[in-house]
Formats: structure tokens, sequence, C-alpha cells
């Protein structure tokens, strides 16, 4: 599977890079590699860690990290990996947070566009009183 | 000191009222130059009736649409750069040599970049925006790469850049005719450090030097490119001062000279000097003595961007805290530079030895002119001087009519936590620093929570950054603050007692919105909420609202009762 997405990947890279600039900076979000249902369904939160992630899926599409001012704000010193995906749904961002050890703590499926801009529910490692607080 | 006189204050001012998106002079070049480019403030014009914002409803926005939408009001969208699905920090807009360029400092993490079709660590985008309707990605300079598999140290979230015939001795040193970017590089880690590159050709940046490394941390720096005098935000765990929250404190350098910078002195707030008695030191405000510290934490919370108003003004202001416990500081500025000397102009015939680099609590006093202590729950995110606005009201010279004015100082504190969780709202403010050894609050700047039900929201809502580029039409007519989730909001402070709001723009998130999630009664939500980290001006009047989440940035233009509170009433 990691080796398809590579190859999708790198398919949509040279796709972007022959065409022109302007193009490939507004057109590259409409690039997506095909996540495996499969795969995905094996990131656990609380258990799957980033080198366990990467093999199942792959490099991510996007690397977050909101740290700012070295300071500690809640809940957003949590690394994020991005993939894009395609289901029936339409398209969706996975969006997976981990925390200093590397480990899931957070899986999300969530579409591009939502009615309303309401939230998508997420999978947790644990919900206590120290994911609340990771707000 | 504020009353600055019309003769040396319209240098460069020219004929800059009329909005038009007249684009001015090249910073490169002759004029203008409002700070950090050069010394001149630009003149206010009284364009409000005596009555100032009698009758008028303040507080009449209209509700945002659903959180999916695009909300605009008395703007218009002009153009728009998707920054490579990087979330930004900091934009800033350079008319280098006739063309604007955009150059957007990015928040830790990695993305694919187009051009070369490599996944690279965030760090500093280059965008031709000349054309607002086309803009042109010209390159990215990647930020550090990740420790340990870690992006928790990266990104360089911070730009500045200056003209090599802007900075002193230019040929002399070799810099004319070409343009310089300060940038950090690295947030909070093992061997942060502050870069200069040289970016001539934009879209072919050349290495020039590290001014310095082995930091723990970087923020917000200044530059003034008339002098070269730099005002870099950093700490490093080996220099022993002592900080709250953000470990960080100024450290002047002279990079007239960018590829030879020259350390000047480190500075920070009494009670963060290297030996301070944190243990048992008391709060100056309530227990003077040459042992206490200033603010409400011990040691005080670490500075987030000092802005310097140049040699004219010649005042650094500097806030504290981020978004706790904050102090804001009005700092003589030669005294600052010269402090550490024992003569000449700003020099203190009493600093002591160490004064550079492990400063006495008098050291660190000579050059302060006064400070403000904030409540424990707002910090010093920005604070932005705007000087001499017209007062409408006359009262205190209703006798003659004269116009009467006010110096102001726009502070923000900083919203920190996602969906305002645990955390008093944060606003700015409006403080009076006509007599700037006591500053008073005038007034607030604040966004409703509804009907936006912008808790709910998702990502982070409050206050963020006040916008720092000097354009002349709106100096003293409008404000924008950056909000967050609400989006660039815009005052009328043509009645600075009463400002009004007058714009907004909240972004719709797209498929390149970074998720905010997060838990409320037991259940976890991701949502696609945009957030405004920083709104800027170009020197055509262009405003840039660049997203912290990754959705890149939109540029906006002024329309409506917006567009009218910045002309003169003869072009309305």
């Amino acid at each position: 599977m990691r080796n398809k997405s590579m190859i999708v990947g790198a398919a949509a890279v040279l796709s972007c890079m022959a065409a022109s600039a302007a193009h490939c900076e507004d057109g590259w979000s409409a690039k997506v590699a095909p996540l495996s249902e499969r795969n995905l369904a094996q990131v656990t939160p609380g258990l799957s860690t980033k080198v366990q992630v990467q093999s199942l899926l792959g490099a991510p599409w996007r690397i977050v990290q909101f740290n700012d001012c070295g300071m500690s704000m809640p809940g957003q010193a949590d690394e994020t990996w991005d993939y894009r995906g395609k289901d029936a749904g339409g398209a969706y961002r996975l969006h997976i947070e981990f925390d200093d050890d590397g480990v899931a703590t957070l899986v999300a499926k969530i579409p591009d566009h939502v009615a309303g801009g309401k939230g998508t529910a997420a999978k947790i490692a644990v919900p206590d009183s120290k994911m609340a607080m990771k707000m | 000191m504020f009353k600055l006189t019309v003769s040396r204050l319209a240098r460069g001012f020219g004929a800059c009222l009329a909005l038009g998106m007249i684009a001015q002079a090249s910073a490169q070049g002759a004029a203008p130059a409002y700070p950090p480019y050069g010394p001149s403030i630009p003149v206010i014009t009284n364009t409000e009736g005596p009555s100032g914002s009698y009758n008028q409803d303040l507080r009449r926005e209209p509700p945002p649409n659903p959180w999916n939408e695009e909300s605009i009001w008395n703007m218009k969208v002009e153009g728009f750069t998707d920054n490579q699905a990087r979330p930004i920090y900091q934009p800033l807009i350079v008319n280098q040599d006739g063309r604007e360029i955009l150059y957007n400092g990015n928040l830790a993490g990695t993305a694919v970049n187009p051009l070369t079709g490599v996944s690279e660590s965030n760090g500093t985008s280059i965008i031709d925006v000349t054309n607002v309707r086309k803009p042109k990605f010209l390159f990215h300079i990647p930020g550090p790469a990740p420790i340990n598999g870690s992006f928790a140290a990266a990104g360089a979230q911070m730009v500045r850049v200056c003209g090599g015939n802007t900075l002193p001795n230019a040929s002399a040193n070799g810099t004319a005719g070409r343009w310089f970017l300060l940038r950090a590089f690295g947030n909070a880690g093992a061997n942060e450090s502050h870069q200069i590159w040289d970016v001539t050709d934009p879209a072919a940046p050349k290495f020039v030097t590290t001014v310095l490394s082995g930091l723990s941390n970087t923020h917000k720096s200044w530059w003034e490119c008339d002098t070269g005098i730099a005002y870099l935000v950093a700490g490093a765990k080996s220099d022993g001062w002592q900080q709250s929250g953000s470990a960080q404190h100024i450290y002047i350098y002279d990079l007239s000279n960018p590829a030879k910078p020259v350390f000047i002195r480190q500075f920070g707030l009494v009670g963060q000097q290297p030996g301070a008695p944190v243990a048992t030191a008391l709060p100056c405000a309530t227990a003077p003595s040459d042992t206490c510290y200033e603010g409400t934490t011990n040691p005080p919370s670490g500075v987030h961007g000092p802005i310097s108003m140049g040699t004219t003004v010649d005042r650094v202001y500097m806030p504290y805290g981020v978004g706790a416990s904050g102090v804001i500081q009005i700092d003589d500025r030669l005294k600052l530079i010269n402090g550490c000397l024992t003569s000449g102009p700003g020099g203190n015939p009493s600093a002591s030895v160490n004064c550079a680099t492990r400063p006495t609590q008098a050291d660190l006093l000579w050059p302060q002119v006064s400070w403000v202590t904030m409540n424990p729950e707002n910090g010093g995110h920005s604070s932005m001087p705007i000087f001499n606005v017209p007062v409408p009201e006359e009262q205190t010279n209703f006798v003659d009519g004269t116009p009467q004015s006010k110096s102001l100082l726009f502070v923000s504190s900083e919203g920190t936590a996602n969906n305002c969780f645990g955390q008093a709202p944060h606003d700015a403010w409006v403080l009076d620093i006509s007599s700037e050894t006591t500053p008073w609050s005038m007034a607030t700047l604040n966004v409703p929570q509804f009907p936006g039900d912008f808790c709910g929201k998702g990502a982070r809502f409050g206050a963020h950054a006040v916008t720092e580029a000097i354009y002349p039409p709106y100096y003293g007519k409008i404000i924008s603050v950056s909000w967050f989730n609400a989006g660039v909001r815009i005052w009328d402070i043509r009645d600075p007692k009463n400002p009004k709001p007058i714009a907004y723009f909240i972004q719709a998130p797209t498929a390149n919105t970074a998720a905010s999630c997060s838990t409320i009664n037991g259940v976890t939500n991701c949502f696609n909420a945009t957030m405004n980290d920083y709104v800027e001006y170009d020197d055509r009047g262009y405003i840039y609202a660049a997203d912290r989440a990754g959705t890149g940035v939109t540029i906006l233009s002024l329309t409506g009762e917006a567009r009218q509170a910045i002309l003169p009433p003869s072009d309305r």
C-alpha cells in the first residue's frame, strides 16, 4: 500500500510540475492518493506509533505542528498528520494527532465539506479527563 | 514627545490620501519611509464631525454566515494564494524594486512544494503578489528538519525584510541594490537561530549568515531598515535569563551589514535578568526595591515582539506575556540601544560592566519610560502605536476650537485555547499614551461570541495581532486586528474613544484547512475552521489575511463604509 501511495503521489507531483506554476499551486489540492480502508482501520488511537502509521498509510500529505511562542497552549502542541482520501461520501482528510511520544491519540476522517461547518466525530485513545484537557 | 511637528512628520507623506490603491515608491527608493523602513510618521487629518460617533450604532455588524462559508462585510476579495497548504504565522509584504513580494513565515510542519515536488519542512514562502489576482509562488526556503521525528521545534514563523539601499553605509558594506531577509529558524528547541538570507532575487534566495544560534526560543523580531538596528526575540538556556511562559527576551544587534552582525546588548523586564532573586523578589509595583520584578508573575513573562518607531519618535514598544500575565513596556530607544555605553547619546554613565549580557536592575531601568501591568488572564501580544490621532470632540479646546489629538497604543492579548476552553476572553485595547509615563485605557476592541457562536466553531476565538504596517490612508482612521476563527476585524477609530466595527472577513474552510479537534462533555469532534493569524497591509492598501490553519492568504480591499472611513470628506 505504501508503495502504491508513493507512486500515485509521484505521479501527481510530475503532473503538477508539468503544469504551469499557477496551476500547480492551486491544483495541488485536487491530487488525492487513495487510502486503503483496511489499513486505515488499523490505525488505533492509544496504540499506533508514527512509524506504524507511516508503514500503513505512507508518508502524510501534510504535517502540522501549531506550537507557538515556546508555550504550552492547550491541545495545540500535538503534531498532526493529514492524509487525503476519497470514498463514497466524497473527499476527506484523515487527521491523526500524536502525543510527545509519537503515539496516535486521535483519529478522525473529516469530510472536506460539512454542511454548516459542524463537527465530525473523532476516535480518541481514552476519553478521560486528560484528553478533555487537551483541547 | 508625541506632539511631533508637521514638518517632521510630513516627510514622505506625499499625495497618499486618495486611496485608489496608489502604488507608493519602493521602500528601496526615496519615499515614503515609515517604520521600520524609515523615521517618518504620517500626519492624520480629522475627517469626523465634532460629534464623533454620536448617533451611530457601534454594534451593527451583520451576523456571519454558517461556519463552512465565507463571511465578508465592507470588504472585497481581490486575490488568493494557498501558500502550499502551509500554516502561516506572519505575512510581510514588501515593495521590492517595484515588485510586491509577500513573505510568509510558516508554522512548523511539512508539505509538498509543487515547485520542486519535494516534501519540505515549513519555512518561508516567497510569493509575487504584484498582480493580486494572480499571485505567483516563487520559492519556499525550508525550515528546520524535524528532530527525532518531531516537528515540535521547527517552523520559521517570523520574517523581516530590508533593502540594502536603505541600510546605513550601503556602499561600504556592499549592500547597495540588494535585499535581505531576517527570519527565525525554529521555534522552541535545542538549537534555534535567527538567519539572514539574500532575497535580491526572491525566486532564488541565498543564505548569508546566522545572526544568533544555540537558542531555545525565537519569536517576532523587528528590524529598523534605516539604522540597521534589529531587536531579536530569543532565549537560550545558557544565557541565564529568567522568564515565565515564553522563555525569550531581546537581543539587540546592529545588522547594518547583514553579513557581519554586531551584538549590542540583551534586554528584558526587571526581574528577568540573570541573577535576579526569583525566589525572594517582590513586585516592583507594590514593593519597589533594587531586587523587585515587574508584572504579576515572577519571573516576568517573556517578550513577544517589539515595535520600534525609529529615530523620530525614539521609542520602542514591548508587549510581554503573549496571552497571560502581561506587561506593556515603553522604552527610550536611544537609551535602550546605547544604555550599556557610559557616554554618548543615550549612554548611561552608571552602566555596569556586564550590562550587555548580565545587566543589573539599574541597567534595565535606564531606558524604561513606563510599564503597564495587565491583569493575569491577559498578556501582551502586540503593542502598536499611532501618534496624534484627532479627537473629534473639542472639549478641552471648546473655547477656541483648536483641534486636539491623542497618541494611542493598540494592545492585544492572544486567545490561546481552542473552543475558548478554560480561558477568559482575549481582547484588544486602546491605550492613551499621550502622557507616556502614565498610559491609560481609553477603549476596548472586542468581537462578540454571538451570533457567530465562535466558541463552538472550533479552533481559537480571541484577539491575536494588531496590524503593524503603516499605510498612510489607513493610519489613524482604521485599525485591523486578527481574531482567529472570527477572521479579520477592522474598526473605525476616527473617534478613538468610541471605536466602531466597520468591516470583517472570515475565510471559508477548504480542503487545506487543518482541523481543530476538541472534547466537550465527553464527545470529541473535529472542525474545519480557519484562523486568521495576522492581517497586514501592503503599500497599495491591499489587506492580507493569513490563515494559521493552512488555508492560505486572502488579499482584500475595503468597500462601502470602510472605504468611506479612510477617504477625506471631499472624496466620499
